[in-house]
């Protein structure tokens, strides 16, 4: 509320006392989908750089609904001129965005006047952005995997952790189970793991890194789960199901619900997001939470492997060609960028190679001990089908939440699943 | 005094311009261009760096004829209609019926009570229902737990989902049907009811040969404005499938924006709306017949 009024006493009195500086000054117009825990460090990083350029650039942001709604207003807004000058992106949305024709590329003399480049980021994370026409669309801010979050004190009294701290079955499908049961017969846990079961579209991200795991792809030759792929993502599934009849994990739970299994202690791990470390620290901060910890996901199959997507800044197609003002753009991004230590407190992990080598970062907890799995990324296929939101997730989410929760057979649900996705 | 025909016909014009073309902007035109595009395949929003538009006939048509998720959505359509069209009537009359035993203050109170839900935004509606009916914290689960029933994940599970859908939409919606209906009983005589109680009618015969009859015109207009409104269900179905499996739960106007907004197939849409258009008229029209007829035979 004080910063509100103190930029409206501010803008008023540019507008009334101070014409000469408004004419200076680049107004950039920025959307983004980020309402969560990290919506509110977003809006802590505009305003520092409200402050750090006040004269010389304001950004004017504006948060939108994620998903569906967001993308639908920016081809809307595309499409009749009135697009931002800067908005958010996903990388797994950029081949569907360029089918749609609404992002700019950002051109390698962009590339140059922020400072940045290809070296600064990881290959996955720039192999993101990077459109089919070998032209790059997007400025990493962040990669966003999910990741195994784990009850000390559960896993502690179920004898279940390392000296280190860290949960000891992460090493293959039958240790990972057998920790599972561990926890299940300690009788402290109601689920040994929380997990997002009435969810398709969020157990995508599960169901892909346990596919990639097996080095399996979904999109090859533009052809869904062909070949051996299809027995891939069976297996996948299997093992998930497999937990579900050993009664190993939570049924029927949406995201909430699961988030709140693992926070009263009813589940003692979870798969989730690494977006909620900054529910998990603010509450253990706050003395309401056991001590917790995140980890990159268990190897169930032949190697580590985890999905993950970027948050990416984006120019609108069709933006204003004036060099001022796709100056104070850049400018934007590449301050953002150098600033994102802070953000990954919201629990990403900064796509800069700068801010991750940075000593400050490398004592981060818990983002330390999960970065080494920067290494093991997959992102979506490139296909205009994939990405958040996208046409894919309807189709998966529909056969995975019965599979999940035992009602189908794998082998029903995949075939189910190849043949909508090769029909849509 | 000589009327002035010619000038009062330019004067009508001129009144009614502001309506015409606000109406053929906002309508015809769309509708018309709607037609055009179900026979492209246009994107939902055409960008002039995009891909260039066809006319691919009638392709879109015949391909809804082999389209599982059409079929699903059309099957689904028609079982929620079935689902809460009559049941949602009948059940408002009987609401109304009771609460016009009630006097004074406490039928003002009960009726509020009936109409409390429909005020509310189907966003609301939805998070009462999905927190009521949680899996895992649900208050309704624990009373499962209670009555030693098994728990059921109603919105999870394609045979309870339309079911629970159509509960939902009749809790909310029944208070204005209630309303009608109210209105409906409130405008028969008590003379008549005097008369039928001195002929020693019973209640059901009451019933069977005065109110239903009087208040056959207020059941037609119920009847007709939730088929209409039911046929174009989408709000709560679309909210209670959110990560939920969403291409069994699928109904018409649920497969028009996601084929629209989620896989960008702005021309395959307008086929499936141009086929919802025609449903819903043709509907409509037969509905209004059968009414016509049935209130021909009780008058």
């Amino acid at each position: 509320m004080n910063i509100t009024w103190k930029n409206i006493t501010a803008s008023a009195v540019l507008v009334l006392g101070l014409p000469s500086t408004i004419m200076a000054q680049e107004t950039v117009v920025w959307w983004d989908f980020l309402s969560g825990g990290d919506g509110v460090r977003m809006k802590q990083l505009i305003s520092e750089f409200n402050e750090a350029n006040s004269g010389d650039v304001t950004i004017d942001a504006t948060t939108l609904e994620w998903g569906v709604p967001f993308y639908t207003k920016v081809q809307t807004s595309v499409a009749v001129g009135l697009a931002p000058d800067i908005m958010t992106y996903h990388a797994s949305r950029i081949p569907l965005a360029l089918k749609q024709g609404v992002l700019d590329e950002i051109t390698p003399a962009d590339w140059e006047a922020m400072g940045l480049g290809e070296d600064d980021f990881a290959a996955q994370i720039w192999d993101g952005v990077t459109g089919s026409n070998g032209k790059i669309y997007g400025v990493p801010l962040d990669t966003h995997p999910i990741v195994l979050y784990y009850n000390k004190d559960l896993l502690g009294a179920a004898g279940q952790l390392n000296a280190n701290g860290t949960p000891k079955g992460m090493g293959s499908r039958s240790e990972f189970t057998e920790m599972l049961q561990a926890i299940a017969d300690s009788g402290d846990a109601k689920f040994p793991l929380g997990s997002v079961t009435a969810d398709g579209n969020f157990m995508f991200r599960t169901i892909y890194s346990l596919m990639g795991q097996q080095n399996g792809e979904l999109l090859t030759d533009g052809e869904f789960l062909a070949g051996d792929n299809a027995d891939k993502l069976i297996n996948a599934l299997a093992v998930l199901q497999e937990w579900t009849n050993a009664g190993l994990q939570s049924t029927y739970t949406d995201y909430p619900a699961t988030v709140a299994l693992f926070t009263s202690g009813e589940a003692a791990m979870m798969i989730n997001g690494v977006w909620e470390v900054p529910t998990m620290a603010d509450m253990h901060a706050k003395g309401k939470l056991f001590e917790w910890g995140a980890v990159e996901l268990p190897v169930i199959f032949d190697k580590p492997a985890t999905y993950s997507d970027s948050h990416v800044f984006a120019i609108p197609a069709g933006s204003s060609q004036d060099p001022d003002k796709r100056a104070a753009v850049l400018k934007v991004m590449s301050e953002i960028l150098n600033g994102s230590l802070f953000w990954a407190t919201a629990g990403h992990i900064p796509a800069y190679n700068a801010v991750t080598n940075s000593a400050e970062y490398k004592i981060m907890e818990p983002n330390a001990t999960y970065s080494s799995l920067t290494a093991n990324m997959i992102y979506d296929p490139k296909t205009p089908l994939a990405g958040v939101a996208g046409p894919m997730f309807d189709v998966m989410s529909t056969y995975f939440v019965p599979t999940l929760n035992g009602e189908m057979d794998p082998a029903e649900a995949v075939e189910k699943i190849a043949y909508e996705l090769n029909d849509m | 005094m000589q009327r002035n025909f010619k000038k009062e016909a330019l004067t009508a014009y001129i009144l009614i311009l502001p309506f015409v073309a606000i109406y053929v902007l906002i309508f015809v035109y769309p509708t018309l261009d709607m037609l055009r595009m179900s026979f492209t395949d246009s994107p939902l929003i055409a960008m002039p760096n995009g891909q260039p538009i066809e006319n691919v006939g009638v392709d879109n048509y015949t391909r809804l004829l082999r389209d599982r998720r059409f079929d699903t959505s059309l099957w689904n359509t028609t079982y929620f209609v079935a689902l809460t069209v009559i049941p949602g009537t009948f059940v408002a009359m009987a609401i109304a019926m009771s609460i016009s035993r009630l006097s004074g203050r406490l039928q003002a109170l009960v009726l509020a009570l009936f109409f409390m839900p429909y005020i509310l935004p189907v966003s609301v509606v939805y998070r009462i229902w999905d927190w009521t009916m949680n899996f895992q914290f649900g208050i309704a689960m624990y009373f499962f737990d209670f009555i030693g029933m098994e728990r059921v994940p109603v919105f999870k599970i394609t045979k309870w989902f339309m079911p629970a859908v159509a509960f939902v939409t009749i809790w909310w919606t029944a208070g204005f049907s209630v309303l009608l209906f109210l209105a409906g009983l409130r405008a028969i005589p008590a003379e008549i009811y005097e008369a039928a109680s001195l002929d020693n009618a019973g209640r059901w015969t009451t019933f069977r040969r005065l109110t239903w009859p009087l208040l056959w015109p207020v059941t037609a207009l119920v009847l007709t404005i939730q088929l209409i409104l039911q046929l174009k269900i989408f709000d709560q179905v679309y909210l209670f499938s959110q990560g939920g499996r969403v291409n069994e739960n699928l109904v018409m106007v649920y497969y028009i924006f996601q084929r629209a907004f989620t896989n960008d197939h702005g021309g395959r849409a307008a086929a499936i709306a141009v086929v919802l258009f025609i449903i819903v008229i043709t509907v409509s029209v037969l509905n209004f017949q059968l009414m016509r007829l049935a209130g021909g035979r009780n008058s």
